[in-house]
């Protein structure tokens, strides 16, 4: 009898724990909700997301937004999808453009415009999405709808130390490959006299052959670049690709392009153009802030233009790169309306605008290019223009709106390895991209067999 | 009582004293040189990750050798902005209490197999032999499945709870007390000791030097843990330390510093190193005492 | 539709197993208790054989032998269907007959008649025993079988995490593995690097022991510092080395290029960069090894090595003859020790280091369990790697057990 007392007694206990954080529901000042997200910076540019949390917590003392902070977004997609599969998924993730479609899949997340379900303004955070600039809207508005919040929005220039440059007599900056070609081989002297490293780098990522495929209006997957419908084939071996592997193997082959042997070596690039042992680098125009600071620092003058393009082909236009914000499904309404708050403040016009100026991203709102070309920010800083000009100037095509399916991510690294495979050994780059392709077919096949329904 | 730690410190004191004909040989200058060298081989990347924990970027960059003067920024940053000390408490936490939960139930494990006879004991011993042969690494994924996604599990539990029971100190200890004299458990029989007091007042006070050695190696286990926690652990603050370096390191669109990294890592090699020096000459000579047949 | 019935595959493993077991029952020097049961012997031969071939392939319902929906056979999963069934009939017919025959022998089962003196008795100690055991059983029940035997499941399937429903693909994963020539390229690298590491290691590792172990003076100094990279997790090891060695930022080539005026492209070489590893991985666990080889010199009786000199063996002599072979335990210890880190743990190392590359000349086996299944979260293929994996590393480690026993034997 008493045991059996004791027994209901722990049941009950254990009854009312977990019935406990359901009770306590409802943010206040004194009991603040926490909202976590997920951030994959963690320089300068987390700082400056900590400011804006810390910013938006003082003025909703109901809401306490945690920032967490992530090396590169793989691991941070990694980290969420594990603790959603654990239970414990946190409010918002920082997701990169190429995860759209495997977060819409994956059911994790709510769309953003069925939060705010046609409203002007979220806890006073205005909403206005139409002051977002088209290239952005283009890429993250799917069926109509959009998914995500904007926040980070790039694409890859070049950049280049012009102190270096001038010591060899090169004074007009490259924008087409034979220039990089020719400017390379005035550098030469310079590589043998042991000056520098070598000529030009870029991190091997499968997002600068994304976008020298879009600058030859090719697309990357059938049906559409995936917007019409749900693509089936990686296209690998067009034309376009074949060229890109061909000239990446012919860059290394001929010394110019420096390669640090590892893959997605994005700071090694940044570092070694830092430290003035290459004199050009084309990467991410957020990594502008970055470098600019660091080149006032060391007296090195730094000039940027366009990412190169081949000019036998011609140039439509570049895919933007970059991520957004996603609000996790199934949250305390109160919560979810807190996170949405918190979104549109964080790309609010002044924000957007200071964010740009921090990072070098691109500002997502028209508002905020008003802004700054008020503040004289351009007139300045010419060198932050250059990425609004590269986005602003590309014709929207299927190629130029970026392809859109599920293993996205996945066939990236294989693009990449497929790369570095052409540049490391003799092997025939068709049949190397060739091999490549039918990897990332079978991946897509496995891909829509688990996630589509029939 | 104490019978094979005194034979092992005998062992010791003879090794140290009685060497006539070595005393004869030339001074042993070589084996200073050798070791010298063998250490400066070794110590290097420690002495220069030691280094760039000093420097900032442009200095690692331009491959300075010599110590710098960003070790206040660089500690400023890893101690409070990336929070190491409380992914050194994290991981403190765990690999104390993996440890210690290890050493006991390998304890109790090692002398149920030796000083017990059970139907089926082949059996049984067969089941702990043969996951020595199973990697948890192998299976961290399936691992997941039932720690992370079935039981939910996410912090010091799913760290702590699966890898509690050590087939390695199993064996460690069953190895130990086999080559325990079996006068030693008759004699306890005989004074009517049970079972819970031959391990409390005999077994564990002859056991220390090989609890010791099984400590420092588990202790280095637990402390290097990176994959497990690194799918396991999604919770910032219950992170270990391992997995907590990662947060210093920067991949994403530019170049972050090396210096915080290095500091980061030396700083977290010194935990695993203290317990080494501590517990030196215990380590050597449990590990030494296993070896007996 | 089955390429060959099961019913049929299972009557022909039963008749192997029956004729051979009875032909083993007739054979010379036979065990009389089996010899003068022939029919017995072979009937359980045959129920053995046919329960093992079924015990791996009825919970897959034979799957490998099904043709695909053009009534076609996939030669390589009949392959597979083969070897599983094989393996299991084997296994279980070895352990059946084994046991059976003990018992007819009247041996009793192994191990449960291991007497010493000293042992508690009665039903009290069995319970207390039973008590001492059990945590230990559960937890390894419950977190190492169980996994494993999930691992089974899941490299059977086509599986991602976070997708809304799995597919049963039958031996699709395996078959998958062993069909691509670059899996053929990991495997080979993962035993380079293996053995270079696991020799390498011993190797200097006895040498600097030889030297640390006698009373030094700064003995415990030597040796603490020669310790400390041991400290140092597989990540970091990986993560200092990146530093030393890169390509454009690394400071050894600096010092190289200053000193002798040449730079070698330790992480850009696919020839070259498998060596980075080695060379990091063995910085890496070096001191663990000297750790182990100075307690086992310190146990090697002076005596001996006194009586040796004074006979007039020289000092490589004495090591060959005496020292060595009575580090024999110790040195099999560290080489499956060495040879577990270097499958297992060194995919940290290798991911911060190389990432697998160049040219994934780098790609250990674990290191693609790891890109596979944690960073593709691709979880079936995943398996299948760990379980060939798994099964590799066991091979090697009973190669060495077998090896060692010799030796050891021979040793002492």
């Amino acid at each position: 009898m008493r045991k059996t007392f004791l027994v209901l007694t722990l049941l009950l206990l254990a009854g009312l724990t977990l019935l406990a954080p359901v009770q306590a529901q409802g943010c206040s000042a004194d009991a603040p909700c926490e909202i976590d997200a997920l951030i994959g910076f963690t320089d300068h540019r987390f700082d400056w997301a900590v400011e804006r949390a810390a910013e938006f917590s003082a003025m909703f003392p109901q809401y306490q937004v945690n920032l967490e902070s992530f090396g590169d977004y793989e691991i941070l997609l990694d980290s969420y999808i594990l603790s959603q599969e654990q239970g414990n998924p946190p409010e918002i993730m920082q997701l990169f453009e190429v995860g759209t479609q495997f977060a819409i899949d994956s059911g994790y997340f709510k769309p953003a415009s069925q939060i705010i379900a046609g409203r002007d303004e979220v806890l006073g955070q205005a909403v206005d999405f139409d002051d977002i600039i088209p290239v952005v809207s283009s890429y993250y508005t799917i069926g109509g709808d959009w998914s995500s919040v904007a926040w980070n929005t790039s694409t890859p220039i070049l950049y280049a130390n012009l102190n270096i440059l001038g010591e060899a007599g090169v004074d007009t900056l490259p924008t087409t490959w034979q220039e990089v070609e020719t400017t390379c081989a005035q550098l030469q002297p310079l590589v043998d006299a042991g000056t520098v490293n070598g000529c030009i780098v870029w991190p091997n990522h499968g997002w600068f052959f994304e976008q020298w495929l879009a600058q030859q209006n090719t697309e990357l997957v059938n049906n559409g670049n995936g917007r019409d419908a749900r693509p089936d084939q990686v296209l690998l071996t067009t034309d376009a690709a074949l060229n890109i592997v061909q000239w990446h193997k012919d860059m290394y082959n001929a010394g110019y392009y420096a390669y640090s042997g590892v893959q997605r070596d994005w700071s090694g690039a940044v570092q070694a153009f830092n430290s003035q042992q290459l004199p050009m680098i084309m990467t991410s125009s957020a990594s502008a802030g970055g470098i600019v600071r660091n080149a006032t620092e060391n007296g090195v003058e730094i000039g940027t233009s366009n990412m190169v393009y081949d000019d036998e082909v011609g140039w439509t236009g570049n895919i933007l790169g970059g991520a957004t914000m996603w609000i996790t499904d199934g949250l305390d309404p109160d919560i979810e309306e807190g996170a949405m708050a918190f979104l549109l403040f964080f790309s609010n016009t002044e924000n957007s605008a200071s964010w740009h100026q921090i990072s070098g991203y691109v500002p997502v709102r028209n508002s905020s290019i008003a802004l700054l070309e008020e503040q004289g920010w351009y007139e300045a800083n010419p060198n932050f223009l250059t990425a609004s000009i590269q986005l602003g100037d590309s014709q929207v095509t299927i190629a130029t709106q970026g392809a859109i399916f599920g293993t996205f991510v996945e066939t990236r690294n294989i693009i990449t390895q497929a790369i570095e495979d052409a540049m490391l050994t003799d092997g025939d780059v068709a049949e190397i991209m060739a091999a490549a392709e039918e990897e990332a077919n079978v991946l897509l096949e496995e891909y829509n067999l688990l996630y589509v329904d029939e | 009582m104490d019978v094979k730690r005194e034979e092992a410190g005998i062992s010791l004191a003879t090794t140290a004293g009685r060497r006539p004909w070595r005393q004869r040989l030339p001074k042993r200058w070589y084996a200073h040189v050798i070791l010298i060298v063998a250490i400066l081989i070794t110590g290097f990347p420690v002495y220069y990750a030691a280094v760039v924990a000093t420097q900032s970027n442009t200095q690692i960059f331009n491959y300075q050798l010599t110590p710098s003067t960003y070790l206040a920024r660089n500690w400023d940053l890893v101690i409070y902005e990336r929070q190491l000390p409380r992914y050194m408490v994290n991981s403190v936490i765990v690999a104390l209490v993996m440890t210690t939960g290890k050493a006991a139930l390998a304890l109790l494990a090692g002398m149920a197999f030796v000083f017990f006879r059970f139907p089926g004991k082949w059996l049984v011993f067969g089941f702990v032999l043969i996951t020595l042969m199973m990697p948890t690494e192998v299976m961290a994924i399936a691992l997941f499945r039932l720690v992370g996604i079935r039981l939910q599990w996410g912090g010091y539990d799913a760290m702590v709870v699966p890898f509690i029971a050590s087939a390695t100190g199993t064996f460690l200890f069953r190895q130990h007390f086999s080559s325990i004299p079996a006068e030693l458990s008759e004699a306890a029989q005989i004074d009517g000791a049970n079972p819970l007091q031959f391990l409390w007042r005999v077994l564990i006070p002859i056991s220390w030097n090989a609890i010791a050695a099984l400590f420092v190696i588990q202790f280095l286990y637990a402390w290097n843990q990176y994959l497990w926690p690194l799918m396991v652990v999604q919770e910032p603050t219950l992170r270990p330390v391992q997995v907590g370096l990662r947060t210093m390191r920067s991949g994403t669109e530019t170049g972050d510093s090396f210096g915080p990294l290095m500091l980061g890592a030396v700083l977290v090699s010194l935990p695993p190193l203290i317990v080494f020096i501590a517990l030196q000459k215990q380590f050597m000579s449990g590990f030494a005492l296993t070896r007996d047949k | 539709m089955y390429a060959v019935s099961p019913l049929i595959l299972l009557a022909l493993v039963a008749l192997a197993g029956g004729g051979w077991s009875a032909w083993r029952a007739r054979a010379q020097g036979a065990d009389p208790a089996i010899r003068s049961r022939p029919q017995l012997w072979g009937l359980l031969g045959a129920a053995s054989a046919a329960v093992g071939a079924a015990v791996l392939l009825a919970p897959l319902n034979f799957c490998p032998f099904e043709l695909d929906g053009d009534g076609n056979a996939d030669q390589l999963n009949v392959l597979i269907g083969i070897f599983l069934l094989v393996a299991g009939a084997y296994l279980v017919h070895r352990v059946v007959m084994l046991l059976v025959g003990r018992w007819l022998r009247g041996e009793g089962l192994p191990g449960a008649g291991e007497t010493r003196p000293g042992t508690f008795r009665g039903p009290a100690a069995r319970l207390f025993a039973l008590l001492c055991l059990a945590p230990t059983l559960t937890i390894l029940a419950i977190f190492l079988y169980y996994p494993m035997f999930d691992t089974f499941q899941l490299s059977t399937q086509l599986a991602r995490l976070g997708a809304p429903r799995t597919r049963f693909v039958c031996m699709r994963n395996f078959n998958q593995l062993l069909s691509d020539p670059d899996y053929g390229r990991t495997l080979l690298v993962s035993f380079f690097l293996a053995a270079f590491i696991v020799v390498f290691s011993l190797a200097f590792s006895l040498l600097i022991a030889q030297m640390a172990y006698r009373p030094i003076t700064g003995g415990r100094i030597y040796r603490a510092l020669l310790v400390w990279p041991y400290a140092l997790s597989p990540v970091i090891a990986g993560i200092i080395f990146q530093l030393l060695f890169h390509n454009t930022a690394g400071v050894l080539n600096h010092i190289l290029d200053t000193l002798f005026g040449f730079e070698v492209s330790w992480l850009l070489d696919p020839s070259i960069a498998p060596w980075t590893v080695i060379v990091a991985s063995i910085w890496n666990i070096l001191g663990f090894c000297i750790l182990f080889y100075i307690a086992g010199l310190q146990n090697v009786p002076d005596d001996l090595l006194e009586a040796a000199a004074i006979d007039g063996a020289s000092a490589w002599q004495r090591f060959f003859s005496i020292t060595f072979p009575l580090l024999a335990p110790i040195t099999f210890f560290l080489v499956v020790t060495t040879t577990t880190y270097a499958f297992f743990d060194t995919y940290g190392l290798i991911d911060f280091l190389t990432a697998g590359g160049p040219v994934e000349s780098t790609t250990t086996m674990m290191y693609e369990v790891f890109e596979v299944g944690v960073v593709a979260r691709n979880l079936g293929s995943a398996a299948a790697r760990s379980l060939l994996l798994f099964g590799i590393v066991i091979g090697v480690t009973i190669v060495q057990f077998r090896f060692s026993r010799g030796r050891v034997m021979y040793g002492s």
